[in-house]
């Protein structure tokens, strides 16, 4: 070593030496340095190289040992390959990645690839000072690029594209794990208690995944018509027979957040998110809804909806619901356990008793059916309810059944009558939508009040005289009949088409029977025109 | 059944960390490859040349020579005799930068330790002059040689395709078929046995195959086969012969002595 003297520097010379017989290799394990990697704080690191690449020979194919096996197929295999020109790559260990552990099993990991061709157009050497100030150069046989690995768990892709779909609507990301986790749990080891316990835990918590639901994203439809009045969130889907509410089948919401507690993962207030809350129908083949005809009427009768309406039956709303869900709690858990129903509108009536006039509002049409958006229930319910009625869920106190003795009464008059088959209204007089609607107000407010009668605006019992179990608008009766055959000729088919069965709730056949007395009665005069046979009255 | 690497895992190695807790520091060097290559011509002790530094002022220069005895070119054949290597190599200095990295060896044994991290990075640059260039232009021309070259022959080529009458491998193999001599029938009891041996090693066997391992007859041997077992023409091992299910007591690998 030679030092130079010089006024502002000093050179000295190192001796260097690639020393020869060297039975070390050396390699780089390089680091981002981003990964703060400190590898003077490791306590202890163990590696080894990752096998997992190796394919033995003849383990690929199923290995059976005498049994099953060929004579001379491994032979014939390898024949076969070379004969198609496969060629399988040697596996070479040097080549093979590296695991690095480091500070045991509760310590970081690593894998370290081999960087390939740093050898190829230049060579890497180490240059290390010796004691005695001379320079050891090693060549470099080995660049190893670590990289830190996740412990925690991940989201395969498919997962993360669902995810990803779902970025808008989910702000709870912790339950994006948890949910995965359980399905894990489900997959595997199907441990009840073990699923059911967390299920219960955290139903309340994940957003629903139910596994035989299907939920219809109503993205695309987001107009707020009352068609899509019901629409629970996907995430309710599982918690629903958890819910105190439990019964909220028919989350009569548009739109509103109101029962935001069903949905398990808080959904953002975000002004484009207006629609994320919105609950969506679950397609579920077994709706109960399916059953009753008359409802998928109702339902396309629901057209625009006034407004006004709407608001004002909104306070009702929720109260209705409520008392509504109640009430139809025991039915609807006996038909729907578990099963999510497209219920679309409740019958307010239902409750109220007023069977007559929400049957006839379903039935009628536009004016009815604002009235009926949400709160229909079928007259299946109905019978239920009627006859469940004093064995409501009684977790809300004042339940219709348990208040008003008239009003009960009433209610399971209705209720029974509604049960017989159609849409058959204890008939009331035709009224005006107004009027209905007050009375159904009115009615809802008498039993949420308890009190004893509805505000007199009109009685659910039938108007007495016709006898005819008909709805309150279109009766076949005397009369109509009258009017009509007054008012121009018509043939006997006319006559039958004004008094449609589904409106008058009779049958084809009673229809016809019906008539046929009234017209035997009026005893019409008879007119040919066109070659039909049309009766008219002179008065 | 795939026995994959995990369970051929090879054991972990402990790493010694002497070399990181001492906060060893080690210089990564990059050289160029012809350089490498007389390095490894060192003899002796391996001295290879001279790493000079120089502090100026907060700065460093460092370069190294390299020693005159390593400086004649022999890789690149004659025409190197004029050339020489050359000797001054001044160094570039980088930082460690966006890696950390750290440098560690094995030995045969497969033993692992980490003898220390690179404090500094440096390129080993030759010295531009003209012996360089001379260096330079040799290696281009020995590079860019193709390693397929089409010459022109005068006569043809004539040691091969001439008509024999009996090739010399065909030959051989009717002499080995002479000497073979006809298969013999052996007693049926023994076939049998033969058989039952071969079956405890491979369930499916090949009539051919079965031919080979017993030296019988094909007609003989097919007869003794049709009695104890049943030939597979449909499924997965194609037309095969295999064992009467009551002659057989495969158990998974386990071998029984299979018998009448």
């Amino acid at each position: 070593m030679a030092s130079l003297g010089g006024s502002s520097s000093s050179s000295t010379e190192y001796i260097v030496r690639v020393p020869k017989n060297t039975s070390k290799k050396y390699s780089i394990m390089a680091f981002n340095s981003g990964d703060k990697v400190n590898c003077s704080s490791w306590t202890q690191a163990r590696m080894e190289r990752d096998m997992s690449n190796r394919r033995m020979y003849g383990v690929e194919e199923t290995e059976e040992g005498a049994a099953g096996s060929e004579f001379g197929k491994k032979q014939r295999e390898e024949a076969r390959r070379k004969k198609f020109g496969i060629v399988t790559r040697e596996f070479k260990v040097e080549d093979q990645p590296w695991i690095l552990k480091v500070n045991g099993k509760a310590g970081k990991r690593f894998k370290g690839t081999k960087k390939g061709g740093i050898t190829e157009n230049a060579s890497y050497y180490i240059f290390t000072q010796c004691p005695d100030g001379a320079f050891e150069a090693f060549p470099v046989n080995g660049w190893y690029n670590f990289v830190p690995q996740a412990k925690h768990r991940t989201l395969t892709a498919e997962e993360a594209e669902e995810e990803w779909g779902r970025r808008n609507k989910v702000v709870n990301h912790f339950s994006i794990m948890l949910q995965r986790r359980l399905r894990e749990q489900e997959r595997g080891p199907d441990d009840d208690d073990e699923e059911g316990e967390k299920g219960g835990k955290k139903k309340k918590k994940k957003g629903g995944r139910g596994g035989d639901l299907r939920i219809h994203d109503l993205e695309d439809d987001l107009e707020l018509s009352s068609d899509e009045s019901d629409s629970s969130g996907g995430e309710d889907g599982d918690s629903k027979p958890k819910k105190k509410e439990g019964d909220v089948k028919g989350k009569v919401k548009k739109k509103k957040k109101k029962k935001r507690g069903s949905d398990s993962e808080a959904n953002e207030d975000s002004d484009d998110g207006d629609f994320e809350g919105l609950e969506v129908d679950y397609m579920s083949d077994e709706s109960s809804s399916e059953e009753e005809v008359g409802e998928e009427k109702a339902k396309s009768n629901k057209e625009a909806v006034p407004k006004g309406i709407d608001e004002a039956s909104e306070s009702e709303e929720e109260s209705e619901e409520e008392k509504q869900n109640e009430e139809e709690g025991k039915e609807e858990e006996e038909e729907e356990e578990g099963k999510k129903t497209p219920v679309q509108t409740k019958k307010k009536r239902d409750s109220s008793g007023e069977s007559d006039t929400s049957e006839d509002s379903d039935i009628d049409g536009e004016a009815a059916s604002a009235l009926f958006m949400k709160k229909r229930t079928p007259p299946k319910r109905g019978g239920g309810r009627g006859s469940g009625g004093s064995s409501r869920t009684g977790s809300r106190p004042g339940t219709p059944s348990i208040d008003s003795a008239s009003t009960s009464n009433t209610l399971r008059a209705a209720a029974s009558k509604l049960e017989q088959g159609k849409r058959q209204v204890v008939g009331g007089s035709s009224e005006s939508p107004a009027a209905k609607r007050l009375k159904m107000e009115s009615s809802s407010t008498a039993v949420t009040t308890q009190s004893p009668a509805p505000s007199g605006k009109s009685t659910p019992q039938p108007p007495s005289g016709k006898s005819t179990p008909s709805s309150s608008d279109v009766q076949l009766t005397e009369e109509a009949v009258r009017r009509y055959l007054i008012r121009k000729p018509m043939t006997t088919k006319d006559l039958l088409k004004k008094f449609q069965t589904k409106r008058t709730g009779l049958s084809s056949e009673q229809t016809v029977n019906v008539l046929a007395q009234i017209l035997k009665r009026l005893n019409p005069e008879r007119k040919n025109v066109n070659d039909k046979m049309h009766f008219y009255l002179t008065e | 059944n795939l026995i994959k690497g995990s369970a051929a895992m090879s054991e972990k190695t402990e790493v010694d960390l002497t070399g990181v807790k001492q906060n060893t520091g080690v210089w990564l060097v990059k050289v160029p490859k012809y350089l490498a290559q007389q390095w490894a011509k060192a003899s002796g002790k391996g001295e290879i040349g001279k790493l000079k530094i120089v502090k100026k002022q907060g700065k460093a220069d460092v370069s190294f020579t390299l020693n005159e005895d390593l400086t004649s070119l022999s890789a690149l054949g004659e025409k190197a005799a004029s050339v020489r290597a050359p000797r001054d190599h001044p160094f570039t200095m980088h930082s460690v930068g966006g890696q950390t990295l750290a440098v560690f060896t094995e030995t045969s044994a497969d033993k692992i330790s980490l003898e220390g991290m690179v404090v500094q990075r440096a390129e080993c640059r030759p010295a531009v002059n003209e012996n360089y260039m001379k260096l330079k232009k040799l290696q281009i021309e020995v590079s860019t040689k193709p390693q397929r070259l089409t010459e022109q022959m005068d006569r043809a080529v004539t040691n091969n395709f001439k008509p024999v009458s009996n090739h010399v491998a065909n030959v051989e193999y009717e002499k080995k078929k002479r000497a073979e001599g006809r298969m013999v029938r052996a007693d049926r009891q023994q076939v049998m046995d033969m058989l039952f041996s071969a079956f405890e090693k491979h369930q499916y066997y090949n009539i051919k195959d079965l031919v080979e391992v017993t030296k019988q007859p094909v007609t003989y041997l097919k007869e003794i086969l049709r009695e104890i077992g049943v030939y597979n023409t449909k499924g997965t091992h194609k037309s095969t012969w295999e064992l009467k299910p009551e002659y057989r007591h495969y158990q998974g690998g386990e071998e029984e002595i299979k018998g009448d």
